[in-house]
């Protein structure tokens, strides 16, 4: 099994040939022993068709051998095949464990480490870089043991066969075994050059591409053609050398391998001119001595393999050879469960480039006190705050919580007993309830949300009110477009209290709600959806089949809807292009874009055709995706091209034409918009509304929110709101959240965790006023005295209540005390509340 | 209010719109037009109903608001009392600050009647600024511009009536 105890970077190669893998190993070599002998076979068989069947004239015997030749050439076939299927086994086995133990070890990492390495220098190593070594693991008992032991089995058959021209015809072999490693070190100079060449070129291009709006921006092609290009040439001169290198080994070995056949020629033809040597077992000494090529061939590669897998592999191990800074967890005790208290004693931190970030730092806290850290940006205080949850790892003094020095606590003993809240926290692509999970997941080495000791449905709504994220995931759970079937009493309960709804709330929200109304234009709709008017059963008129529906493609045609919808289109693509054509694939910059990220380079190529071609010359995939671009456009929205007030009357006299047709010929194709009916292609909130939000607007959004939330009360359907809406996906990185819902995700994600300290590093920068409010009061009320909490504060009206404040400038703790005795003092904090 | 109705007789988008709005703010006129388009895109139109608060004092609600149409009073509470500071008018563009960085605001803008606003959220503004971070400098350039002008029209037209806070001038030192 594999070893826990050595690093991963201080393993050696052959060490993963067996771990893991021993079953697998074993199987092999007795596969391979049978195969060996079922290869010598053949030859035996040979000189004996020769010798005894064709020179005796038997054709019985002729058969027998026949046979035996056909039979073991079969046998050998299905053990090669055999053999293969092991190796691939086992190479791939030993390069996904090296992947996770190599990735594991990496997220242990310093994070000074992350500062000077690129992701993109990661990524290759992980992946490309692994394969050699892997490809090494897969062969390294397979191919020596194979080639030695068939090459030994010829051998002996040529010694047994003539033991002269086997002498001969073997003195080759020296000569190669001492000449190919000679050239194998060129090999390997090279290769080794070839890893860091590699390396350089994966994080130029890494650079290149993130910093792509800066080359763009300052039109620096040829700069960036020109670093780029030097780093091709240096690889192509190495890439060159290291195969010239490595075909002279190739060449060489093939060169005096050749020579053997040459030596028994001469030798075997005179021997046999003279009689000495029966004509059969010169054929067999030939056909044997040819056959030690293919062992002795796969014996060299296999020598390459291992020389590039070494190579790669212990470049590749050197480059994350670091120790973690902290073990991950405690070996010979349970973690730890310390009481709150942090005493910090002449703490300093002083950078590897020798900047004193932090110096002389005391501070003591009891269990259950507060402390909140203010000062410029610079001051060190989040340093400080970094130092006492173990992010950095302060250079000299003490930092101990429970007693304990903070330096030698493992990584589990921390996590156990803090909590932080990162300046810029990151939300994982994922739903919110795994990120709101995530600290919690993290303590538990849990994987689900069934994992024992997480927190219940009730304590995770608690902590989402507490961090005023509640109100996000409602609108996300409002949002959410259910499936067929799913949630039937939610659906039941909305159709029931709809017509409630409009009546108690309906005038209110009118300005922010457009109501489904048939006789006029949604602008907040899709043309696709103003046409229709209802929800499709069938798939073909699901909007995104639209535009390759004959029936409907020949009913936009009656309408004379054809023409104009694809001019408007194409404006509308055009101006698309025009306006998001350069930009990253972000949510913020997609959400008012009728085009997404991944087509717009799709619509890119249209648009440059539409600059050459007319609309009506285009071809019908182009008119197609045309088509399907105009249905999705929801005026109300996609603010880029106006819809024509002549358009908006044509597509509202073909809706009532599209019903009419349609219920008679697909009566059961639309189900039509009606107050008693679900309508399963709309969110649940338009469903509530029977109709669509206008706006984003946050008092508009707080007003509906109200409305909502009085109506999921009256009806108890609060909880299933909430758990539909943290089913929510996030994006990438969290950007389908704004900065403030991340900050409050962050929040809850410790809050669920209670931790005995919390440290919360300007944590609540990206807040409104009154979540700032909430959760600073929460702090208060339910947290002092007994929970710890250390706040590196950006905003001095939140200060007030805290047992103490100490004030950093450059490094150093200015004052410390409680608010009133600093202000009382006049000092440092006194000026920067700005008290005149 | 939405674009169909505005644009009955009038074709031009409401991006076109804003783009038009924005390149008369001091704020955004110096910009290329690649850019414009893009914070002209990201701006939204919001609605303010008589009476309704625009942004309140003490938040940092990180939005830039031009009036399109309407009007609203800026006010400002102190020691209990709300004083009425002025009236914005139809033209003005207030928070080219609150785009660049976290300011809490010091005054309240409440609509004086149904009020139209063209609304740019700082969030989006700092998205799109990454996309184009050579403008950076010629923002900070017009703010300081406009910053500096405002005092020299100060001192030029009140500096006389100031009297005690005469030594409180000189917010263009910063």
């Amino acid at each position: 099994m594999e070893k826990a105890d050595i690093p991963v970077v201080k393993r050696s190669l052959f060490s993963w040939v067996f771990a893991g893998n021993v079953k697998l190993q074993i199987l092999l070599l007795l596969i391979i022993v049978v195969m060996v002998a079922a290869r010598v076979l053949p030859l035996e068989m040979q000189k004996r068709i020769v010798n005894e069947a064709i020179n005796l004239r038997n054709v019985d015997l002729l058969f027998l051998y026949s046979g035996i030749y056909l039979g073991a050439v079969v046998f050998f076939s299905v053990l090669k095949y055999l053999i293969s299927i092991i190796q691939t086994l086992i190479t791939q086995r030993t390069t996904a464990r090296m992947r996770k133990s190599l990735y594991r070890h990496i997220l242990t990492l310093p994070l000074s480490f992350f500062r000077n390495t690129q992701p993109g220098m990661v990524v290759n190593s992980l992946s490309a870089e692994l394969t050699v070594p892997g490809n090494f693991a897969g062969m390294a008992v397979a191919a020596p043991v194979t080639n030695l032991l068939t090459l030994l089995a010829f051998a002996a058959y040529l010694f047994w066969l003539n033991p002269l021209l086997a002498a001969v015809s073997l003195s080759i072999y020296p000569i190669v075994i001492f000449l190919i490693p000679v050239l194998q070190k060129g090999v390997n100079r090279y290769n080794k050059k070839r890893v860091d060449a590699a390396r350089k070129f994966s994080a130029r291009i890494a650079e290149a591409i993130s910093g792509i709006h800066e080359i763009q921006g300052n039109g620096a092609y040829r700069i960036e053609n020109r670093k780029y290009d030097a780093l091709v040439n240096r690889l192509l001169k190495i890439r060159i050398f290291w195969s010239l290198y490595r075909f002279g080994v190739k060449s060489a070995n093939g060169f005096f391998t050749s020579l053997g056949p040459f030596l028994v020629f001469i030798l075997g033809g005179w021997l046999t001119i003279k009689g000495q040597l029966e004509l059969g077992a010169l054929v067999a000494f030939l056909s044997a001595q040819e056959r030690l090529f293919d062992p002795w061939k796969e014996l060299i590669e296999f020598y390459q393999v291992y020389q590039d897998g070494k190579v790669t592999y212990n470049r590749t191990m050197e480059y994350y050879d670091f120790e973690p800074e902290y073990a991950l967890e405690p070996k010979d005790r349970k973690p730890f469960e310390l009481d709150g208290s942090v005493q910090v004693k002449d703490l300093s931190f002083v950078t590897e480039t020798g900047i004193r970030l932090l110096d002389g730092i005391n501070v003591s806290l009891q269990a259950g006190e507060h402390l909140a850290l203010v000062g410029f940006s610079g001051s060190g205080k989040s340093t400080l705050a970094l130092c006492i949850g173990q992010l950095y790892k302060y250079t000299g003094g003490h930092v101990l919580i429970g007693e304990q020095e903070v330096s030698d606590l493992t990584k589990k003993d921390m996590v156990n007993n803090i909590g932080i809240v990162a300046q810029n926290p990151f939300i994982f692509d994922g739903t919110i309830e795994e990120n709101l999970l995530y600290s919690c997941m993290a303590r538990v080495n849990g994987s689900g949300r069934d994992s024992e000791g997480l927190p219940t449905l009730d304590d995770i709504i608690a902590v989402l009110q507490q961090t005023g994220i509640f109100v996000d995931v409602l609108r996300f759970g409002m949002n959410t477009i259910l499936a067929h079937d799913e949630n039937k009493d939610l659906v039941n309960v909305i159709i029931r209290v709809r017509e409630n709804f409009q009546r108690d709330f309906g005038e209110e929200l009118a300005d922010y709600v457009e109501f489904f109304d048939e006789n006029k234009y949604l602008h907040y709709s899709s043309v696709a959806e103003n046409l229709i008017f209802g929800t499709p059963n069938k798939n073909a008129f699901a909007t995104a089949n639209l535009c390759n529906n004959p029936y409907f493609l020949n009913f936009l045609k009656q309408a004379d809807l054809t023409r104009p919808l694809l001019s408007l289109s194409a404006e509308l693509a055009r101006q698309t292009v025009d306006i998001l054509g350069n930009l990253p694939p972000e949510s913020v910059f997609f959400e008012q874009s009728p085009i997404g990220p991944d087509e717009l380079e799709e619509f890119k190529l249209l648009v440059e055709r539409l600059r050459r071609t007319k609309l009506h010359e285009l071809s019908a995939e182009h008119h197609e995706q045309l088509l399907d671009l105009a249905l999705r456009f929801v005026p109300g929205v996609h603010k880029m091209v106006a819809l024509p007030a002549i358009l908006e009357n044509l597509i509202l006299e073909a809706r009532a034409m599209f019903r009419e047709n349609i219920v008679k010929d697909d009566p059961e194709a639309i189900t039509f918009y009606q107050v008693t009916e679900y309508i399963y292609s709309q969110t649940i909130l338009n469903n509530i509304f029977f109709g669509k939000t206008k706006t984003a607007n946050p008092q508009a959004q707080e007003k509906i929110n109200q409305s909502i939330v009085q109506l999921l009360i009256a009806e108890d359907l609060l909880e299933t709101i909430i758990e539909i809406g943290m089913h929510y996906q996030v994006g990438t990185k969290g950007d389908k959240l704004s900065g403030g819902q991340q900050q409050k995700l962050a929040i809850a994600r410790i809050f669920l965790k209670r931790p005995r300290i919390l440290i919360m590093d300007e944590a609540t920068s990206a807040l409104d006023n009154k979540s700032q409010t909430r959760i600073q009061n929460l702090l208060e009320t339910r947290w002092k005295k007994k929970n710890t909490v250390i706040s590196v504060v950006h905003r001095l009206d939140t200060i007030k209540n805290y047992d103490q404040v100490a004030v950093m400038k450059a490094g150093k703790i200015l004052e410390i005390g409680t608010y009133d005795e600093l202000i009382a003092r006049k000092g440092m904090l006194y000026e920067l509340v700005g008290k005149k | 209010m939405n674009s169909s109705e505005k644009n009955e007789n009038n074709p031009s988008s409401e991006l076109e719109e804003n783009l038009e709005i924005l390149r008369q703010t001091y704020f955004f006129s110096g910009l290329p037009l690649e850019a414009l388009k893009v914070f002209a895109y990201l701006c939204t139109r919001e609605k303010f109903k008589k009476d309704e608060y625009l942004f309140r004092q003490h938040e940092d609600d990180g939005r830039a608001f031009y009036i399109i149409t309407g009007s609203a009073s800026l006010e400002r509470e102190d020691n209990g009392g709300a004083r009425e500071i002025r009236d914005c008018n139809v033209g003005e563009f207030l928070g080219g600050l609150t785009l660049l960085g976290e300011v809490r605001r010091l005054f309240s803008l409440r609509a004086t009647e149904d009020t139209i606003c063209l609304v740019l959220e700082r969030e989006k503004f700092t998205k799109a600024l990454k996309q184009f971070p050579d403008i950076m400098p010629r923002i900070f350039k017009a703010v300081a511009k406009n910053i500096d002008s405002w005092e020299e029209r100060f001192l030029a037209d009140r500096a006389d009536m100031c009297g005690e806070c005469m030594e409180n001038l000189g917010v263009s030192l910063i």
